[in-house]
């Protein structure tokens, strides 16, 4: 087991660099388990807001009272310095502009450009307030193309968002009777972030060491069989995605006072087997045997932009659908799905839980053969690996 | 009572359009310090990396210890040390850690490794840097445990790939002369280099490569005498007349003359007393002249000779 352990003593100079992104995943996990906090309190006080409706129709009557009932409508004049004034001294938070056209377009199924507004960049209250009109628009939108009148649709989308906010209101309580708090399923949320910096860092650099042309050539001078030289590369690998992974799944439990009852140890699986996922992504990378600093960069790569994409430091909702159809092509995206499923009592799904399992799985059966592949195509060249094939045959 | 170590036959190797090795023959003997002499890029690390089956060739046989040397034949491995033409080492492990690894592919059992290991620090002189890693050394301590590597577990035979290319003189010859050590303990040992003086200082027999071709094969002086310069006489020299350079080319044994930047050299093929006569005709005719130097052939020469091209460069 030579091999085995000099993988494990390579990894030793890697242990400061790993230790580097534990404390940043804590830091990161702490910084967005704040901003989540805020958010909810956020929810739940009401949003001062001023609405210039210049449709002045029915229909747009309707959806200021809507807007009325969950927020405080300030009057303020219709000038551009006074709103932005307003916005700058927070006396309002958002001002909307109802256009002119709103109802006929509505009616027509188009929704675009309906609305105008004055915001700050930065706040909370455009995304909530983006978030409640599209819903509105697209609800009633959807109601009247089932064939229903306006005044139907826009009763009955009030009822299914006012529905909505109860549950999110009870989500953000309590995960239910199952145990699966909303604080617990944030910290499977952001787990593929610090899974990914840590297991492409540490598994890629040794296998490209072990790997060096050089090593590899000296390696398969000696008597050790080259399976045997695969196997302990493999367990060696295995066991240190492993050891990771169990050693998040304790500090979850250490870390948010919890035990894995009921719908988590659905979140414990997702995790393994994202960990299986990351771990092959490790040897994909290592097969290209980049330099430290390539790999450095990879590492940041991978890290940052599945986390970016796949809904694990903005939440999904807030992605465009552009994105999101783009963010299926990643295993994290589906590791998100399944984790907002899993936390979700109102949306947990068995089958389609197990589907995300699956998609995962599958992309790690891509991830070896890609990396079958690779190797194919680089050592083309060397009798090792090829020609031990061909030796064997021969005999 | 000679048996064959390594016999390569007909070896044919070729990477694109580039013929490395050209139907390349070697028989190596038990007890050997056999040399692979060779300009840089003649082929001699093509021939060592086939030799271990690292590398596919196109054509030829190889087989050592009488059988033939596959990717899967373990067997013979075991009993090969293996020294490449870079150190191989790994950078996180300590000295005492890349010893234990490289021995370790060997030998499973622990209490004889550690005595192994042991005994290799010993050898190449680095136990006081146990604890070391790699990049804290010096590059001719780097070669060492390069070596120390590789012959942990007391292989039969031993390659060496250029074991001292950019290592101080003091370490060239501690490892030139653990080298002839591992032969009287039994080894035979194979050694590439394109230094001539090693090869001469301490291999029993040479092969001398070029394009990857071998060009000639003996011992150095089996070497030497395949060639007609047995003597170049060099004299620091003004001016000379043309008659008197003519009767100095019409000597006896002399079968080239050069007159060049204030020197003549006298090629001299058998014989003795050439430098006297050289002498004897300069003084007769009261030519002054400066310092006077003989120099033996030296494989440089031979290869010279051969191939029509030098060596090496004077220093590189
Ligand atoms: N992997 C390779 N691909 C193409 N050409 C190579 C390769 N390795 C060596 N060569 C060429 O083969 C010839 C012999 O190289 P090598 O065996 O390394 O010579 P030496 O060890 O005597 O310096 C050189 O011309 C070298 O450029
Ligand atoms: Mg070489």
């Amino acid at each position: 087991m030579q091999v085995f352990k000099a993988m494990f003593k390579v990894m030793r100079s890697r242990l400061p660099s790993a230790l580097i992104y534990i404390v940043c995943f804590f830091a990161i996990s702490a910084i967005i388990a704040n901003a989540s906090t805020k958010e909810n309190k956020f929810e739940a006080s009401r949003l001062g807001i001023s609405i210039f409706d210049e449709d002045d129709t029915p229909e747009s009557h309707a959806l200021t009272d809507f807007l009325k009932k969950s927020n405080d409508i300030v009057e303020i004049e219709n000038d551009r310095d006074i709103i932005i004034d307003s916005l700058y001294y927070k006396r309002i938070d958002y001002a909307l502009i109802i256009n002119k056209g709103y109802a006929e377009r509505i009616k027509a199924g188009d929704t675009s450009e309906l609305f105008g507004s004055y915001h700050m960049d930065d706040s909370f209250s455009v995304v909530y307030m983006g978030q409640v009109l599209d819903e509105y628009v697209n609800s009633v939108k959807a109601y009247i193309s089932m064939g229903k009148t306006f005044d139907e649709a826009v009763t009955s989308t009030e009822e299914v968002m006012s529905q909505n906010a109860e549950v999110n209101m009870f989500r953000a309580d309590n995960g239910g009777n199952s145990h699966f708090s909303v604080d617990f399923a944030g910290y499977f949320q952001y787990m593929p972030y610090i899974l990914i910096s840590i297991i492409i860092s540490v598994v890629s650099l040794v296998l490209v060491t072990m790997n060096k042309k050089d090593i590899r050539y000296r390696t398969s001078c000696s008597c050790l069989k080259e399976s045997s030289y695969t196997f302990q590369l493999f367990l060696g690998s295995f066991l240190f995605v492993f050891v990771i992974w169990i050693l998040f799944m304790i500090a979850g439990m250490i870390l948010n006072k919890e035990v894995y009852t009921g719908r988590a140890w659905y979140a414990v699986l997702n995790s393994f087997i994202f960990s299986i996922v990351v771990g092959t992504m490790a040897v994909l990378v290592a097969s290209f045997e980049p330099k430290d600093n390539v790999l450095n960069l990879i590492t940041q790569v991978l890290g940052l932009g599945m986390s970016f994409f796949c809904g694990i430091f903005i939440p999904v909702e807030v992605l465009s659908d552009k994105v999101l159809s783009a963010a299926r092509f990643l295993p994290a995206y589906w590791y998100v799905r399944a984790n907002n499923m899993i936390a979700d009592i109102t949306q947990f799904d068995l089958n389609e839980v197990i589907q995300c399992y699956l998609i995962q799985l599958g992309f790690a059966a891509a991830m070896v053969i890609i990396t079958l592949l690779v190797r194919k195509v680089r050592y083309s060249g060397a009798a090792i690996g090829t020609a031990v094939k061909k030796a064997a045959a021969e005999h | 009572m000679e048996n064959t170590v390594i016999k390569i036959n007909n070896l044919v190797k070729r990477y694109g359009d580039l013929i490395a090795l050209d139907h390349l023959d070697l028989e190596i003997k038990q007890g050997e310090v056999f040399g692979l002499l060779g300009p840089n890029g003649s082929g001699k690390t093509t021939t060592i990396n086939c030799l271990l089956s690292l590398l596919s060739f196109d054509k030829g046989d190889i087989e050592i210890f009488g059988k033939k040397m596959t990717p899967v034949s373990y067997d013979i491995k075991k009993e090969i040390g293996v020294i490449m033409q870079n150190v191989t080492v790994f950078e996180e492990l300590t000295v005492y850690e890349n010893i234990d690894y490289f021995c370790g592919l060997y030998i499973k059992d622990k209490a004889k490794r550690r005595e192994y290991v042991e005994e290799a620090i010993k050898f190449v002189e680095l136990g006081d840097f146990r604890k070391f890693y790699p990049k804290k050394l010096s590059g001719g301590l780097l070669r060492r445990l390069n070596i120390a590597c590789g012959i942990a577990h007391k292989p039969k035979l031993i390659i060496l790939d250029e074991p001292t290319v950019a290592v101080d003189p003091q370490s060239r010859n501690r490892i030139l002369e653990g080298i002839q050590e591992l032969n009287r303990n039994g080894a035979t040992v194979i050694y590439t280099s394109h230094y001539m003086e090693e090869v001469e200082q301490i291999c029993t027999r040479i092969a001398i490569m070029d394009k990857g071709r071998k060009v000639a094969e003996g011992t150095k002086d089996e070497l030497k005498r395949m060639i007609k310069n047995t003597e170049t006489i060099t004299i620091e020299i003004l001016d000379i007349p043309d008659n008197i350079a003519k009767e100095i080319a019409s000597l006896p044994h002399v079968y080239d003359t050069d007159i060049s930047s204030g020197k003549l050299t006298v090629y001299c093929s058998g014989g003795k007393h050439n430098l006297t006569r050289v002498l004897e005709v300069l003084q007769k005719n009261e030519l002054s002249f400066g310092r006077v130097y003989t120099e033996l052939p030296t494989l440089n020469d031979v290869f010279l000779e051969i191939t029509g091209k030098a060596l090496r460069d004077k220093e590189d």
